[in-house]
């Protein structure tokens, strides 16, 4: 097959095409466990192959992608035939940052994959776990099991050969119940970063167990709360909704190819000008972030980009400067001419795609917020005059340049005084993002950083799911809007 | 084809019928081609060809799938599926009650959707459409994006209970297009949904757009005050509200799980404005529909609103099964919901700006990133985006920048409901993620409602 694929991209080299890669998924798995009230609702397994070909023409891409890889060169033709089409409207004619010629493997790390662990096993964590939710107060118990694997051969008219083995495990335990006036309520169990690695092992009994019986005493406390005020105070949020606020206000509004306008027609645009770049205060001095590949065991960790770059750690906020962006090769050109000077010195290897039919776009790896030195949860809580603390992500929304958004959270707890009085339920927040950022007023420790998972962040047509992390640690914001 | 796939979908039934496993079986074909535009140029121009086969074993109360992308001529590779769900069958916990494994009466086909033509709209085609329907309105900072997504989609089933196979086949188009400013950074967008090629209109379009950028173009965008505003949503807003309330509204099995904002003593009362009506209407083609739902329930309008009173809820046939409750043909894809237009004559935003008023109305065509805040509430957020217009009273009319709403869909459709147009148009509300299924609603092209508070209104773009 990889004969056949060098052979393929050569011929439409020698046909004038600039530049050709082939993805060839030899395999891709994925197995869905659901079980609702004890019921299993979904017990699922899947399997695909198949390839997809990128093809750039006199500046413009065309791609086309099959499961039947029966007829290779007719797949790459139509590739080629969809970028001569492209090629008769072309505004900026596409260039690709420079790259080396790679030939590598990489693997995410895990002890024990998953797709050789029984499905009796998995079944009986599944039942082992709902039967510790099945409390009183609990009207829905959810438990889930998420496990993908696959295999991505890269291959490019520039030398690079490259392939990927990428292991996830997605768990999640939600319980839900009804307050006295009939209204629903729910708390959630995603787990964070647990070791280096992420195969079966991550799926620890006691960790699970644990945090079964603290997501319904969590519940059952917001069932009998009192509403959340409508007010202006500090918020203090917890990694379960720091990790979706990073994401949607940082993330998202800081992809080169949103702000460039790639994605107006659906995903949105942002509110960052490429001028933005070296002056933009986007927060406080305590905000720098960063997009870090590097990091062991993530999602957002995957040795090479669907361009074949390295993986790599880079500043996106510095104490509050707004520094660098998400990158794939062919953003950064376009950015670097567009704006008249350097601002990126290369790809940043951001560029993934969500299947083998479906084309590299600019995905967040791990963006995250460096730990403070604000101390521990304790330590900004007794340093907090009127706050609430938040955690669990109920809901989110977010407005199309992602200059403003609305969040709405499993719990809250207000704090008056540096202490912790009350339990809120409905509680919910909402900002404009520079100010917001501008207000970050605490930074917690070391000791309270954690990695968070995003197993579905959605953007593209066609639509893409991508999986990534975000490293985050506790952090207060002052004056923030809750409530409404 | 149809016959390949029959034959295909026949020798795995006797495959498993050899194995003795029970099991039913769905066939899924996308040619997916999509044209992408930013920047004013084609940002991409792709095509996908896919075929998934769904295996779901049945053991008793046990039951599991397997899912492959695979090709029609892998018999071998979709027989190892079958062997792989009967492996996994044997291992799942058995449920609380009994699933109901369909039984088909007669076989079904159903290509009456199906436009060859549009199906395989040619490269040229989709980019002199898009040509037209912009021509003459890009300048070097108003730039244009968009999409023209078409194809086919064709749904193939059989199981063991019965010899008899349905099979659907449709084609679809949804196209957007968005212009925008690079530097004001502001956008305003028109869509189409087509199911043959006579729905497509590109001249509409280009009247829609043309429209919108005269009054961009004349009138700096401002940040308007919050407060309580007569709202009056365009097609696109509506259409989203309407899926939001599929969601957390009438869907029983939602409502089981204490995910509405329905109860089942609700059922025969009026629960939204006398001016709302709501039907699954599985006889208007615009909304791709199927006239069989996977069970083999034949599928007629089913009225889930009239005049405000809510009918009941629609089942699933696993959710009919788990709560004891009658499915409704339900078992669906999608539903084909029909919101019926009134007396309003004006259709069209040009109509809605030549209205007299005696309040200012804020025009919303788009809602962005809409999610449920609170499911029992039917509460709902949103940002409005793509051409959002203060209507004043005195005639004049205002950009505002973009506001967000935060609302229940029980005020929004209840009371405040001031009126709704007589003539309606198809909101396109297809998302490709996963396999392709073309989805419409048909929406009253305005709807206004009175006295919604805006909760953060933008100072900027
Ligand atoms: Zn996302």
């Amino acid at each position: 097959m990889r004969k056949q694929l060098q052979e393929q991209i050569a011929r439409l080299r020698d046909a004038g095409a600039l530049y050709v890669d082939a993805r060839w998924y030899p395999i891709e798995e994925t197995n869905e466990l659901l079980m609702w009230n004890g019921n299993l609702k979904e017990a699922t397994a899947s399997r695909e192959s198949g390839v997809g070909i990128r093809v750039l023409y006199k500046g413009a891409w065309g791609f086309s992608a099959a499961s039947d890889v029966g007829n290779l060169a007719a797949l790459f033709d139509t590739a080629l035939d969809n970028a001569r089409v492209a090629a008769e409207r072309v505004t900026f004619p596409v260039r690709l940052a420079e790259k080396d010629a790679i030939q590598a493997t990489f693997a995410s790390p895990n002890r024990t994959d998953p797709f050789t662990v029984p499905l009796a096993d998995k079944l009986a964590f599944l039942q082992a776990m709902d039967e510790k939710l099945n409390q009183p107060g609990v009207s829905q118990r959810i438990c889930a099991l998420t496990f993908i694997r696959k295999q991505i051969v890269l291959m490019d008219s520039e030398g690079s050969e490259i392939e990927k083995t990428i292991i996830e495990v997605f768990p999640s335990l939600e319980v839900m119940g009804l307050d006295a006036q009939g209204m629903m309520h729910s708390r959630k169990f995603n787990p964070t970063r647990m070791g280096d690695t992420r195969g079966w092992e991550t799926l620890d009994m006691d960790v699970f167990s644990a945090n079964a019986e603290r997501i319904v005493r969590e519940m059952n406390e917001v069932l009998v709360a009192e509403d959340c005020p409508k007010d202006v105070r500090s918020v203090i949020l917890l990694p379960g909704i720091m990790y979706l606020q990073t994401h949607e206000t940082i993330g998202h509004a800081l992809e080169l190819d949103r702000i460039l306008g790639y994605e107006l027609s659906y995903a949105g645009g942002s509110f960052v000008r490429l001028s933005d770049f070296g002056t933009l205060r986007y927060g406080s001095e305590k905000l720098t972030a960063r997009a870090d590949a590097t990091i062991p065991n993530s999602p957002g960790s995957f040795g090479y980009d669907d361009d074949g770059i390295p993986t790599q750690d880079n500043l996106l906020i510095d104490r509050g400067l707004l520094v660098g962006a998400i990158t794939g090769r062919q953003m950064v050109e376009e950015a670097n001419a567009r704006a008249g000077r350097r601002i990126f010195d290369g790809s940043s290897g951001a560029n993934r795609a969500t299947a083998f039919y479906r084309v590299p776009i600019e995905r967040m790896t791990n963006i995250n917020i460096d730990p403070g030195d604000d101390g521990t949860l304790d330590d900004i809580v007794r340093n907090t005059e009127r706050g609430i603390i938040l955690d669990g992500d109920k809901s989110w929304s977010i407005g199309s340049n992602r200059e403003q958004f609305h969040f709405a959270t499993d719990i809250g707890w207000l704090v008056e005084d540096g202490q912790v009085t009350q339990v809120v339920k409905n509680s919910t927040y909402q900002g404009e993002t520079i100010p917001f950022y501008n207000s970050l007023s605490a930074v917690g420790d070391e000791s309270t950083w954690e990695v968070c998972y995003v197993p579905n962040c959605g953007k593209g047509q066609p639509n893409q799911i991508m999986q990534l992390g975000h490293g985050v640690p506790i952090c207060r914001f002052d004056h923030v809007r809750i409530g409404e | 084809m149809k016959d390949r796939i029959l034959e295909t979908l026949r020798d795995l039934r006797a495959y498993a019928l050899a194995k003795g496993v029970e099991t039913a079986f769905l066939y899924h074909e996308e040619d997916s081609y999509l044209m992408r535009f930013a920047n004013s140029a084609i940002s991409l121009n792709t095509n996908e060809h896919l075929v998934r086969l769904q295996i779901t074993a049945y053991q008793g109360r046990q039951r599991a799938s397997y899912e492959m992308i695979t090709a029609l001529d892998k018999l071998d590779e979709m027989q190892e599926g079958v062997d792989i769900a009967a492996e996994m069958v044997q291992h799942a916990q058995p449920l609380s009650y009994d699933p109901t494994i369909p039984v088909y009466a007669e076989s079904f086909s159903d290509e009456s959707g199906h436009d060859p033509a549009l199906a395989t709209f040619g490269n040229p085609e989709r980019l002199a459409f898009f040509n037209q329907a912009v021509a003459g309105l890009e300048t070097d900072e108003i730039q244009l994006s968009g999409i023209f997504s078409c194809g086919a989609n064709t749904i193939a089933q059989i199981n063991t209970r019965s010899e008899q196979t349905q099979y659907f086949k449709t084609s679809d188009a949804q196209i957007s297009i968005v212009l925008s400013h690079t530097a004001l950074k502001w956008e305003v967008i028109a869509e189409q949904s087509a199911q043959q090629t006579a729905d497509l209109d590109p001249d509409g379009l280009r009247r829609d757009l043309a429209f919108l950028l005269e009054r961009y173009q004349q009138d700096a965008p401002q940040q308007i005050p919050l407060g309580a505003y007569d709202i009056v949503f365009g097609p696109a807003a509506l259409g989203d509200l309407l899926s939001m309330m599929g969601y957390v509204g009438y869907n029983g099995g939602a409502m089981k799980r204490g995910y509405s904002f329905l109860r089942e003593d609700q059922v025969g009362q009026r629960v939204f404005s006398p001016r709302f009506t709501l039907t699954d209407d599985p006889t208007r083609r615009e909304t791709f529909p199927f006239r069989r739902d996977l069970m083999g329930m034949p599928r007629r309008p089913f009225p889930i609103f009239v005049d405000g009173v809510f009918q009941g809820f629609i089942w699933s046939q696993d959710d009919a099964d788990e709560f004891d409750a009658q499915p409704t043909g339900h078992t669906v894809p999608h539903t084909s919901m029909v919101m019926q237009g009134s007396d309003v004559t004006a259709s069209s935003l040009q109509e809605l700006v030549a209205m007299e008023r005696d309040h200012d109305v804020l025009y919303i065509p788009f809602l962005h990133y809409m999610n449920v805040v609170n499911p029992s509430k039917g509460l709902v957020t949103g940002s409005s985006r793509f051409g959002a217009l203060l209507l004043k009273r005195d005639g004049a009319v205002v950009v505002p920048y973009n506001v967000r709403l935060t609302q229940s869909l029980l005020d929004i459709f209840g009371d405040r409901l001031a009126w709704v147009s007589q003539a309606q148009v198809v909101a396109n509300t297809s998302m490709s993620y996963g396999a392709r299924n073309p989805r419409a609603i048909i929406v009253p092209a305005l709807m206004q409602v009175n006295g919604l508070e805006i909760s953060h209104s933008n100072p900027s773009y």
